[in-house]
């Protein structure tokens, strides 16, 4: 029973870091239907800036995470004005290749400037803390990222749904042209989108440094999983990409504790091809 | 205007001469690729074992008075006639890349010889690709047991294979039950699901039959996870006694951490050619690393008993590069190279056959080995191969077996982690 609530609890925890590290890639796709192929590297970005803030300055990841979710926001805004704005409405691909060679130079220029090795932050406020709950062993850094997450996901959801500029948000995702007729200006909510998109991962990464080691190539498997949770909820749906997050940090922790643990991304990557085949349009999509 | 013009003419002169006398003298260079993870998982580990190549190939091209190793002393190769260029190149930890780049160096780069390539699975596709060429590829720290078991002519590997590490981690274990009455009866074995892991865990298996050692538990994990909770946690639902882990750079810190989260940890915790070896990741675990053990062949405490030469090169050569002592992987892709330069001086040049022919059969002197020398068996692996088992303690490497190099009493069972 213990293993099964350990297993269980862990699976759980995962899916609410991957909810946290898609809930901005949801949003980007959902409203702007472009892929940010960069999302891992500014994963990576964020976990630069909270190791070194803690390296340096000593200032736990626990509060370093409001600079790495500024940052991040105003990484997002300036790589719509630069780099994503000029390719939309070009060839389909264009904003795709273009974040694409965002990614590499910000994976080089990490690798250039901090070298290939794995740097992680040793006594933190919750390093190595641990709390029982029915049996099982729950680590603090974790279980803290996945109250994080539960209130991003919940600010977010609540800001595209209850508020005048998620209505715009929502507007704009459905029809870009009417919406500039009722007078919304998209080229803001597009800037807008992007940063919160980038906040959204900055946040996941700050929290991140408090329990998991960083160096340039920490975003891919992430950025990966986030495509398929994204894809898998439904494109834009942030309570999609929410269950589908959950979904596949059970089916991962499951598969890998029962039976194999070399096949717990099988597992993931076949339940993605599985939804996609029979609901193209993902679980929640519409 | 008739003086200046002969000025001209006479400088001109002098340019020229100066030009062919120094093309005259210059020395032709032998190209040898290093080929090895730069970038993913294992790039670390990748871009210290280029350096250390690179501080080999410092010694051999340079005059090195301060230093008492076979090539120091003289500048460059056959009497100054040659020198060493290293391409360094980079596979990515992946077999594919490694097989392409392989075949790039070779055939595009036109290197005399490749030294590589860290991961296992990555050293098999690259050796075939020089086999089938009938070029040399030298293998440092690559020790799955598998490569020096295809019958290959041109691949040479110095380092022990998992099968001696396993065979001297279980004989350990058999002597601490006997002598200091460890009880220690089940294996659990963790390893990344690779060539490298695989065979590791093989070997694993195979040396724990020797003294009835139970395996309980048997996790292969896919390298550069995002988490090894649930494979950590197989590991604590069968709770052995000793683990035997095989898990490079980034895995080896992300266990080593899962471990501390779900408050668990055996007797013994052995690695094999792991992240265990690599000081940069030991220096991010801090203190968490402590008490862990690994095989050896290289550590600054072992170093400054057995290989004082080693030293001097690391601290002229090689610290300065990589901003850290040399570790058990890379110092041993600098004895290839050495080894590969000393064949290249014997056979007079780099003919490929004389000097595979050289390498096959003559003894090397090696100032950067535990043993002092090195000498191939037929099927290419180092006889001369030595490995120690040493015990963490903050951030120094105790040597605690073989007794003959024993320094260090270990701990043993490991201190847990709410007690530390």
């Amino acid at each position: 029973m213990s293993n099964f609530m350990q297993v269980l609890i862990d699976g759980l925890l995962s899916g609410l870091l991957y909810a946290l590290v898609s809930a901005g890639l949801s949003m980007i796709w959902g409203v702007m239907d472009v892929i940010n192929f960069a999302h891992g590297e500014f994963l990576m970005v964020a976990m630069y800036i909270c190791y070194w803030l803690g390296f340096i300055l000593k200032i736990d990841p626990l509060f370093t995470w409001v600079a790495s979710g500024i940052f991040l926001f105003i990484l997002g805004a300036v790589t719509y004005r630069w780099i994503v704005k000029g390719s939309l409405g070009k060839a389909a691909m264009a904003p795709l290749l273009a974040t694409f060679g965002l990614s590499m130079l910000l994976k080089n220029f990490c690798m250039n400037r901090f070298s290939p090795n794995f740097r992680l932050l040793s006594g933190t406020l919750l390093d190595g803390k641990t709390f029982e709950f029915c049996g099982a062993i729950i680590s603090l850094p974790q279980f803290v990222t996945g109250i994080f997450s539960l209130i991003v996901v919940a600010a977010l959801y609540w800001l595209v749904k209850k508020t005048r500029l998620g209505w715009a948000i929502q507007a704009t995702a459905m029809d870009k042209e009417a919406a500039e007729l009722m007078g919304i200006d998209t080229e803001k909510i597009f800037l807008l989108v992007f940063g919160l998109g980038g906040a959204c991962v900055g946040v996941a990464g700050g929290l991140m440094t408090t329990y998991l080691a960083v160096h340039p190539e920490v975003g891919g498997l992430f950025s990966l999983i986030a495509f398929v949770v994204v894809a898998l909820g439904g494109f834009g749906s942030i309570p999609g990409a929410f269950a589908a997050a959950i979904l596949i940090g059970l089916v991962e922790s499951f598969t890998g504790f029962y039976v194999a643990a070399v096949l717990k991304y099988v597992a993931v990557f076949a339940i993605y091809l599985v939804v996609i085949l029979v609901r193209p349009k993902g679980l929640f999509g519409w | 205007m008739k003086q200046s013009k002969r000025t001209v003419f006479i400088a001109m002169l002098a340019l020229a001469a100066i030009f062919v006398s120094s093309a005259a003298f210059a020395a032709e260079e032998i190209k040898v690729g290093a080929l090895f993870p730069l970038t993913g998982p294992a790039a670390v580990s990748g871009q210290n074992c280029v350096n250390a190549v690179q501080a080999a190939v410092e010694v051999i091209n340079k005059k090195n008075a301060d230093i008492n190793d076979p090539l120091a002393a003289q500048e460059g190769l056959v009497g100054g006639k040659y020198v060493i260029k290293v391409v360094p190149a980079d596979h990515q930890g992946k077999p594919d890349v490694a097989k392409s780049e392989a075949e790039r160096l070779y055939n595009q780069e036109k290197v005399f010889a490749i030294i590589g390539c860290y991961n296992s699975s990555a050293t098999k596709p690259a050796s075939a690709v020089a086999e089938r060429a009938k070029k040399l590829f030298l293998c440092g720290c690559s020790s799955s047991a598998a490569l020096t078991e295809r019958g290959y002519k041109y691949f040479f590997r110095h380092a022990p294979t998992d099968a001696i590490e396993s065979v001297e981690f279980v004989d350990y274990i058999a002597y601490l039950n006997k002598e200091k009455n460890a009880g220690i009866k089940t294996l659990g074995i963790i390893y990344e699901n690779t060539e490298f892991g695989k065979h590791a865990a093989e070997e694993a298996v195979k040396a724990a039959k020797k003294i009835d050692l139970k395996i309980v538990a048997d996790v292969p994990f896919n390298n550069g996870a995002t988490n090894l909770n649930s494979e950590v946690q197989k590991l604590k639902s069968a709770n052995p006694d000793v683990v035997f882990g095989a898990a490079l750079g980034g895995d080896y810190s992300l266990w080593v951490r899962t471990m501390k989260q779900v408050n668990w940890l055996p007797k013994m915790a052995i690695n094999y050619c792991t992240g265990y070896q690599n000081p940069a990741v030991q220096k991010e675990l801090g203190s968490d690393g402590n008490f862990f053990m690994g095989g050896m062949g290289y550590s600054p405490e072992l170093a400054k008993q057995f290989m004082p030469e080693g030293i001097k090169i690391q601290d002229k050569y090689y610290t300065p590069k990589s901003n850290q002592p040399f570790d058990s992987d890379s110092i041993q892709e600098a004895v290839m190279m050495m080894v590969l330069a000393q064949a290249i001086e014997k056979a007079g040049g780099p003919d490929t056959e004389k000097v595979r022919e050289i390498i096959a059969t003559q003894e090397f002197p090696s100032t950067m080995s535990l043993s002092g020398k090195v000498k191939f068996s037929p099927d290419g692996q180092n006889a001369e191969a030595l490995s120690v088992i040493t015990q963490l303690h903050e951030q120094s490497y105790k040597t605690v077996f073989p007794l003959k190099y024993k320094d260090f009493e270990p701990t043993i069972p490991m201190t847990p982690w709410d007690k530390r």
